[in-house]
């Protein structure tokens, strides 16, 4: 295995890591006692959804090292045609990706108990305020496999919504809208996988 | 009676814009040599006619205060990511100033695409977040969109290691503090990044995102401006408030910042060349902890 092969699987393998032990010391924060029915599930579920990105990021990393690396260039022609080579090699080599895939159910109650604690109670109003406006439409079509709107403007995540889920490694990155939560990889827009109905509603 | 009152209150506020227009008119860049000289610009990214404006008052500007380079607060292209978007939200509107070969370093805003990263003049370098050095300031140009945990270690490690000799200049799309009623201030952020600002003796903080420009009243002794008005601009949307110390609403602007020792000269000027404000911030001597001081 080469040096640097060794050093994306340490990355990824760190990666999961981290978030396996964020989970737990969060699930043991401040806790004497040992954790709850629903709290050993969410760390349940996290952990299901950390593995399952594990496996997408190794498709992902495998076919993206099959491209020229995309480097800071003049030419904007360069970064598109990465960012769609990237997305066309990603789908070919996961044809059969649906919504769930890595947002299992047990995940998606993770991320919907994550998404309670971090956006209901006394400050929701300013972290909702933080996300909207100018986040994208609520109605936008979105699929797994498809790209995020080019023309559509991201929602701001709130520190505080960011640390309550499994970190992320550069790759793959969060996207809300509306209420859905989505995990999109970063260098080619492509949506990997879709939640309907995580975050709770805006009161 | 009442008359008299309507004939004072009108003296006073003649009196009030003769004096700020003569404070405006006292205000000069000092040109020292070897200070550091930029322009700061956000939310520009229409591609329209009062951007082009900006731009051009950017150029004439320039003559006589030559900045060095551009930082931008984000939403750099609102139309999209496509080649053509680039060149009509950034390389045509501000080809003279990168003609004569102004270096722009870029933010990411809500309406901007995470691989505009990749776009060389930006000097992002591939990274959505990053720290650059110019004389004696530091810059620290942050993603707000995705504040999470390893950007906030990031900072601090890089706040930290950078001392307390230079100045520590942090720029964002998000404002922490704004009177603005669009947005409104990013409290959730502000409970982040204020205490690592605070203790690591940030000096001054720009953002954009309220398509206004605003100077704030000194927080925890760091000073905060808005200057999301050079592209868009929502007119009539600021309600000054107690944090305000200046404001302005009607046209778009850009600001020219000299740092030229311990003393930072500012102007925000609009798209027709007038200066709406302006002034001098000193940096005091700051303890070796890590706090600064500003008078």
């Amino acid at each position: 295995m080469s040096t640097k092969r060794w050093i994306r699987c340490r990355g990824v393998s760190g990666f999961l890591v981290l978030s396996l032990c964020m989970v737990a010391s969060r699930m043991l924060a401040g806790q004497g006692a040992a954790p709850t029915k629903e709290q050993a599930d969410d760390a349940a579920g996290f952990k299901e959804f950390s593995s399952r990105l594990q496996a997408y990021l190794k498709v992902q990393k495998t076919v993206e090292s099959s491209l020229p690396a995309l480097k800071s260039t003049d030419l904007p022609e360069l970064i598109t045609a990465y960012e769609q080579a990237l997305a066309r090699k990603i789908r070919e080599a996961r044809p059969h990706a649906k919504a769930g895939d890595i947002f299992t159910p047990a995940a998606r109650e993770a991320f919907r108990h994550a998404s309670r604690a971090a956006l209901e109670g006394p400050h929701s109003a300013n972290s909702r305020a933080y996300m909207q406006p100018g986040a994208p439409t609520p109605s936008m079509r979105l699929a797994v496999n498809g790209i995020y709107p080019d023309t559509e403007p991201i929602t701001a995540l709130p520190p505080e919504l960011l640390a309550a889920f499994p970190p992320l490694p550069a790759e793959v990155a969060y996207r809300v809208v509306g209420r859905t939560l989505i995990v999109i990889d970063v260098k080619s827009q492509l949506v990997v996988d879709i939640a309907r109905l995580i975050l709770p509603p805006a009161s | 009676m009442r008359r008299r009152s309507v004939l004072s209150l009108v003296l006073l506020a003649v009196v009030t814009l003769v004096l700020s227009a003569s404070r405006a008119a006292d205000f000069a860049f000092p040109l020292q040599a070897n200070s550091v000289r930029l322009a700061v610009i956000g939310d520009t990214g229409t591609g329209k006619q009062p951007q082009i404006d900006v731009a051009r008052q950017m150029v004439k500007s320039r003559t006589a205060f030559p900045f060095e380079f551009v930082i931008t607060l984000g939403d750099n292209l609102y139309t999209g990511s496509r080649p053509s978007d680039f060149d009509k939200d950034f390389a045509v509107p501000y080809k003279s100033l990168l003609d004569a070969g102004v270096q722009f370093y870029a933010t990411l805003g809500n309406h901007d695409k995470t691989n505009e990263r990749f776009y060389k003049p930006f000097n992002m370098n591939g990274a959505s977040y990053y720290t650059f050095k110019k004389g004696n300031v530091r810059f620290f140009a942050l993603d707000t969109n995705y504040m999470d945990p390893k950007q906030t270690a990031w900072l601090e490690t890089q706040l930290r290691e950078a001392g307390n000799g230079d100045w520590k200049i942090c720029y964002f799309h998000h404002p922490l503090y704004s009177s603005a009623m669009f947005h409104g201030p990013a409290t959730d952020l502000r409970k982040v990044l204020e205490p690592l600002f605070v203790k690591y003796g940030v000096d001054a903080v720009f953002a954009g995102h309220e398509h206004v420009y605003e100077r704030v009243r000194p927080q925890q002794g760091i000073y905060y401006f808005i200057e999301g008005a050079s592209g868009s601009l929502r007119a009539g949307n600021l309600a000054p408030s107690a944090i305000t110390a200046k404001g302005f609403d009607t046209d778009r602007t850009f600001m020219m910042i000299e740092i030229a020792g311990d003393d930072m000269y500012f102007q925000a000027t609009s798209r027709t060349g007038v200066a709406v404000d302006s002034g001098v911030i000193h940096r005091t001597v700051r303890p070796a902890s890590g706090g600064a001081g500003h008078e």
